[in-house]
């Protein structure tokens, strides 16, 4: 799934250990999520959406 | 399998799971040294000999508890993965193998090398899943 991590991330300055230890996930888990190989569940997701005061669909698109 | 990870749900898995693996040693070999030099008989016979088998399966249990602490729902996710490739990996093995031991007489796998076989194949399985999603 397509998502704006990596933007909002650099926005903040935040390294993708930063946003790891933001979220208590690995940074694997950061990586994984933002190169679009892997799909948080709808819990992370929204912890993701608060951290960065946003959506859950302006963080991530369904499209192709 | 012991795994590499910072994450204190693994650190407590490596930690029991070696704790398992310490007592699996300490059950086999009095076993191994008391069935070559003065065979139990009876009852007692078929409880030191399943008695290695204690620890193994407790290492499943290890699991299944890792699984349930850990909070990192991308490592859970990794670590079921490398489960199933190597229930896959496993089966295929030892079917062949079972074939190939009917058919044409090779040498017999004993049965209680699959859980080392498992847990070798897990091993595996998630060094290429992590590689994968690096």
């Amino acid at each position: 799934m397509k998502n704006r991590l990596r933007v909002l991330r650099a926005e903040r300055n935040w390294s993708q250990a930063d946003l790891a230890e933001r979220l208590e996930v690995s940074r694997q888990s950061v990586n994984a999520i933002e190169t679009g190989k892997f799909d948080p569940s709808l819990p992370l997701a929204f912890k993701l959406a608060r951290l960065f005061e946003t959506t859950i669909e302006d963080l991530f698109s369904d499209e192709i | 399998m012991v795994c590499a990870s910072n994450s204190p749900a693994m650190k407590r898995y490596n930690n029991r799971f070696i704790a398992a693996m310490l007592v699996y040693v300490a059950f086999l070999c009095p076993a191994v040294w008391l069935f070559s030099h003065h065979p139990p008989t009876g009852l007692v016979a078929y409880l030191i000999a399943v008695l290695p088998a204690i620890p193994i399966v407790a290492g499943l249990a290890v699991a299944g508890i890792y699984l349930g602490e850990e909070k990192d729902e991308f490592q859970r996710t990794i670590f079921v993965q490398s489960m199933l490739w190597s229930i896959g990996a496993t089966l295929t093995v030892t079917t062949v193998w079972g074939f190939l031991e009917h058919f044409l007489q090779v040498a017999h796998l004993e049965l209680y090398l699959l859980f080392p076989m498992f847990w070798f194949f897990v091993g595996i399985s998630s060094l290429i899943l992590k590689a994968r999603y690096r």
